[in-house]
């Protein structure tokens, strides 16, 4: 009752909003989109998105308010991340138009566009886009939405990983003072992976079990958290001139032996903790650094957090002790984020572009990404420089900063053809190297894995596309 | 019993095509959904087809010779074998020593065996789900005894580390399928003649010696048919370690079931699946023969 | 050949046969106790053996979000293939016990079907489910799982067929009945209960199976143990859902068996073993 009371005060408060957005005189995409879709009143779009706290979103939040302003029902299909990639390509070879909306990972574009899955968008942007909205996104994410120069998808997430650590363990005099004396340097953020294996056993010698120094994510998307290591470590994806996978190289033997190592002066069982634990970990000041996507900083801040769709996460303890930065080695990932797109199967694609154009408008946009629900994370100018958000908590400027420099600073996802299978492999070679076995034998394994990945989907095609991927000054940052 | 010879449908149908009318719809469905689907495979493991590529060329053996040289399909047959080897006699034995103890004639004993039967009837991706509950680092219950045991916080990693992944699926199996077992070898033994038993107990057989010269012979069809029916149960083995391990860590704990799956339908492989449920279904035949043989089940 | 007292015995039987169905019961009870519990008691840590006020928002969650709906689509499909594999079954059953129909080779090939492993049948029919526009629909799930139960069908029936007087069908036709009035007039009601544990089971088998749904099933049809399994996600694990789902999805099978006990052995030995 008081979750569909607030739902209709927020419908009405977009309404005010972007009726007087309208009388001004800048052009709004949101308002457009609005106004453009009440033609389609009736119709039910089925979206495709990513299993839990992300498709929320769109279940609890942005779907009735659609439904709200446009009459267009919205159906949310839930995916878990792993198959998300599989299941929208099956859909669409057997060209059944289950859904209307796709969920898509920068690294799959160029395989959906290849296959004709996605439909450009560049007519729909002419017929109802507002050209000025474009310039606001930040070119790290722009970079996602065109393949060959046609445009597949508009961002709606820019996801960066960030280090969140605890200001108040951290800027403790004792701990600053009896840092410096053991290892020489400042207590602080680590630049470093062998300062964060340092800063890690320090604090969990200090506070364990209270506080352990961290507490990592170890299930569920490894890949992303393994490419970055590997990366910082020097260390590269292939050779080349060869297309042989370089996976199992002396750096990346280092990254995975260190990553295994570093679980040592994190929390018992923090091998089996995802996303949803290692948040409620920091949330309950219990691990005083993590690495982790952008929502958590929201979350750890308590905003919104009387939204029913959160209440499993533990109320925040740790309001305004969280600091941020970016990950050891200065470049963090730019770990999947997402891309919506209008598949080329649907049967009411200018419903479906409408839709993602309202979803990835200034006005609707920044509401999404200021709330922890839904997983979205800012992806344009305007989000970094919203006074609104900049005002939200009382960190929330330094927060959109280092957000914004991880954006310019940060490792792209590989994409070449058919990444998933690289990504699958990549994620099991690492959870067997946590689960115990030995790092070099998991990369060697690894290694090999891939070449015959490389050699069912063609060498030479896939060297080119390596090749165009690794032109790209995100892919390895020199 | 004599099947009456008068085989007269009514309604003007003659006799003879009456008795496969009766027959044909469900046999036209389990062609068409056994049969036909086993052929098509054959088919699609001789092309070249993927997610990538719908080209239909054929391609010969490639396929099959992929599987020769495929670490992890061999891995999976390797851990179904290891889970089905040992899960398959835990629960044999377990069963054996339930039977013996319910097989007192006692009050309430059938409201016991009633309660005994849950975990069989529920879904094994329940079950699975279940353990995953029980065997939580931090939040389930097991480790915590674990611990009072050992006098401090016990933290045991089940679903992640190697060696644990496969006492984690294996207790499962064996919670949800020694009763099972049990409630089977429990009718068998009911009815072993008592007089038997005690013509044994005067030649002053042992324990084990009428167990063995008795009693296993007269439950042996029976106990045959069970073992039978949990070896087909656990070499296709999916929901269970799913729902523990996903196949992990790594690929440690994948059986054929779920590597044919992540190959079949995350990965979109499709003939070189097609080749693998080929190979599948060759193997197993062969091996059900064998063992129908071996045990001389009387149908 | 046991010197302790029958007293001490009898004690003894019951404290052990206790502890047993302790032992077994304890998994499905802490899914129960879950299932009550507040989030915050769910991640406790020492874990809490009993909900202190037990609270149904677990549940209600579900009814709120539609999760909900995979309940009803596997009552659905497993009542309807159930239905469909009873009378197509029975019919079968009836022609291969009275008019040898097939000889022994049928009645073989019919069980060997149910031998299959799911993962070799399941590959090729979505290919094909894929070609006809099958996948995510009732038909395709329903069809497939009348498949899978029509052989136990066939298979246990034959063996309650056998068990009907031949002479009470031999004297209504005698008084004029047609086959086809036999089968629904005598058979029937005479195997009536063993047709209906039969059933039962059926319906519980298809209830309960999770990889075929998982494989043809997107989002219009999932059935609960899809939805189940898709609460385990990179995220996070969402016990509350997982423990209440599975709560839902358990009760009707506990019923069922609950009332069709006597025929469970049967049921479950493909009729091997009487019981």
């Amino acid at each position: 009752m008081r979750a569909k009371m607030m739902l209709s005060m927020l419908g009405a408060a977009a309404l005010m909003h972007a009726g007087g957005l309208a009388a001004s005189a800048e052009e709004n995409a949101a308002t457009k989109a609005v106004e453009a879709a009440k033609a389609y009143s009736g119709v039910t779009l089925n979206t495709a998105e990513e299993a839990g706290l992300l498709a929320m979103l769109g279940i609890n939040i942005n779907g009735p308010e659609w439904e709200k302003l446009t009459g267009i029902k919205v159906h949310v299909n839930e995916i878990p991340f792993e198959e998300l990639f599989t299941k929208q390509m099956l859909e669409h070879k057997a060209a059944s138009g289950a859904y209307d909306v796709m969920l898509v990972g920068p690294s799959w574009v160029a395989d959906f566009a290849r296959a004709g899955a996605l439909e450009p968008l560049d007519a729909y942007i002419d017929k109802y886009g507002v050209k000025a909205e474009f310039d606001d996104i930040a070119p790290a994410f722009k970079d996602w939405m065109t393949y060959d120069g046609k445009t597949y998808g508009l961002v709606v997430d820019g996801d960066v990983h960030l280090l969140y650590y605890r200001k108040d363990i951290f800027e403790d005099p004792t701990n600053m003072a009896e840092f410096k004396a053991k290892y020489g340097y400042d207590l602080g953020p680590p630049q470093t992976w062998k300062a964060f294996g340092e800063v890690c056993q320090f604090i969990t010698d200090k506070m364990a079990p209270k506080t352990y120094g961290a507490g990592l994510i170890n299930t569920g998307y490894m890949h992303f958290f393994f490419s970055e290591r590997l990366r910082t470590y020097g260390g590269k994806f292939f050779d080349a001139d060869t297309m042989k996978a370089t996976v199992n190289g002396p750096e990346a033997v280092q990254a995975l032996t260190d990553m295994v190592d570093q679980l040592k002066c994190q929390p018992p069982g923090v091998q089996t903790w995802g996303f949803g634990e290692s948040l409620s970990a920091l949330n309950s000041g219990e691990i005083a650094m993590t690495i982790t996507w952008p929502p958590v900083a929201r979350w750890a801040q308590g905003i919104n957090a009387d939204e029913q769709a959160l209440s499993w996460v533990p109320e925040s303890q740790v309001i305004d002790k969280i600091g941020y930065a970016l990950p050891p080695g200065g470049h963090p990932e730019l770990a999947s984020g997402f891309i919506v797109s209008v598949s080329s199967d649907s049967k009411n694609k200018d419903a479906a572009y409408l839709y993602i154009q309202w979803l990835h408008s200034k006005q609707e946009s920044l509401k999404n990404v200021m709330r922890p629900l839904g997983l979205r994370d800012p992806f344009r100018i305007s989000h970094y420089e919203s006074p609104e958000f900049q005002n939200l908590w009382p960190g929330a400027k330094a927060y959109l900063a280092t957000l914004k420099t991880g954006g310019e600073q940060g490792y792209a996802d590989l994409a070449i053809l058919e990444t998933y299978k690289y990504w699958d492999s990549m994620a099991r070679a690492v959870t067997s190297a946590i689960g115990g076995k030995d790092p070099k034998t998991a990369l060697d394994e690894l290694a090999t894995e891939w070449d015959s990945i490389t050699a069912q989907v063609g060498l030479d095609e896939q060297k080119a596309a390596y090749a165009a991927w690794a032109a790209k000054p995100s892919a390895y940052r020199q | 019993m004599a099947a009456p010879t008068n085989v007269h449908a009514g309604d003007g149908i003659d006799p003879g095509v009456f008795k496969y009318l009766l027959v044909a719809p469900a046999v036209v469905i389990l062609l068409a959904l056994g049969i036909f689907p086993l052929l098509y495979a054959v088919v699609v493991s001789f092309q070249k087809i993927s997610l990538s590529s719908q080209v239909t060329d054929f391609q010969g053996l490639l396929n099959y010779i992929r599987i020769l040289h495929d670490q992890r399909f061999w891995g999976a047959v390797l851990h179904t074998t290891i889970i089905t080897v040992v899960a398959l006699p835990i629960q044999l034995g377990l069963g054996l020593l339930l039977a013996f103890h319910f097989l007192d004639d006692r009050p309430l004993k059938r409201i016991f065996v009633a309660l005994l039967i849950i975990p069989t009837v529920i879904s094994p991706l329940v079950a699975g789900s279940m353990w995953r509950l029980m065997l939580d680092d931090r939040y389930g219950p097991i480790n915590q005894m674990v611990g009072w045991v050992m006098g401090e916080r016990m933290s045991i990693l089940w679903t992640i580390q190697v060696g644990l992944a496969y006492p984690a699926i294996v207790i499962c199996d064996v919670w949800q399928w020694t009763p099972f077992m049990f409630i089977i070898l429990l009718a068998a033994l009911s009815n072993v003649d008592q007089q038997q038993l005690d013509a044994a107990a005067i030649d002053g057989a042992g324990r084990w010696q009428s167990f063995r010269n008795v009693i296993l012979p007269a439950i042996w069809p029976v106990m045959a048919i069970a073992l039978l029916i949990r070896a087909l149960d656990l070499v296709r083995l999916f929901d269970v370690v799913w729902q523990l391990t996903r196949g992990g860590p790594g690929s440690a704990t994948e059986t054929i079931s779920i590597y044919a799956y992540i190959r079949g339908f995350q990965e979109f492989d499709t003939s070189y699946v097609g080749a693998i449920v080929v190979v599948l279904i060759i193997v197993l035949s062969v091996l059900l023969v064998t063992a129908l043989k071996r045990m001389e089940i009387a149908r | 050949m046991n010197r302790r007292s029958p007293v001490v015995r009898g004690i003894g039987w019951y404290a052990t046969s206790a502890a047993i169905v302790v032992v077994f019961l304890f998994p499905v009870y802490w899914m129960f106790a879950v299932s009550l519990k507040t989030p915050r008691e769910i991640f406790k840590y020492p874990p809490a053996w009993y909900p202190a006020t037990p609270q149904f928002n677990n549940f209600y969650v579900l009814f709120r979000d539609g999760d909900v709906w995979t309940i009803w689509n596997s009552f659905v499909i497993a009542s309807v293939s159930t239905i469909i594999a009873m009378v197509l079954g029975v019919m079968a059953a009836y022609s291969i016990v009275r008019f040898k129909t097939g000889g022994e080779n049928l009645a073989l090939w019919i069980l060997s079907q149910r031998l299959l492993p799911p993962i070799a049948v399941v590959f090729p029919i979505f290919l094909i489910y894929a070609w006809l526009g099958l996948t995510d629909t009732y038909v395709g799930l329903i069809l497939l799982y009348t498949a899978f139960a029509l052989p136990y069908v066939i298979w246990l029936m034959r063996g309650y067929i056998q068990d009907v007087p031949v002479e009470l069908e031999e004297s209504a036709m005698v008084d004029g009945a047609t086959r086809w009035q036999v089968i629904w007039r005598i058979v029937f009601p005479v195997a009536r209960n063993g047709i209906f544990a039969t059933a039962v089971f059926a319906f519980i088998f298809s209830w309960n199976e999770f990889l075929f749904a998982l494989v043809l099933t997107r989002t219009q049809v999932l059935t609960f143990p899809v939805q189940v399994s898709q609460y385990f996600g990179a995220q996070s694990t969402f016990w509350a859902k997982i423990s209440a789902m599975s709560v839902l999805g358990t009760l009707p099978v506990f019923f069922a068996v609950a009332a069709f006990q006597r025929y469970l052995v049967r049921g479950i030995t493909l009729g091997a073993v009487k019981g």
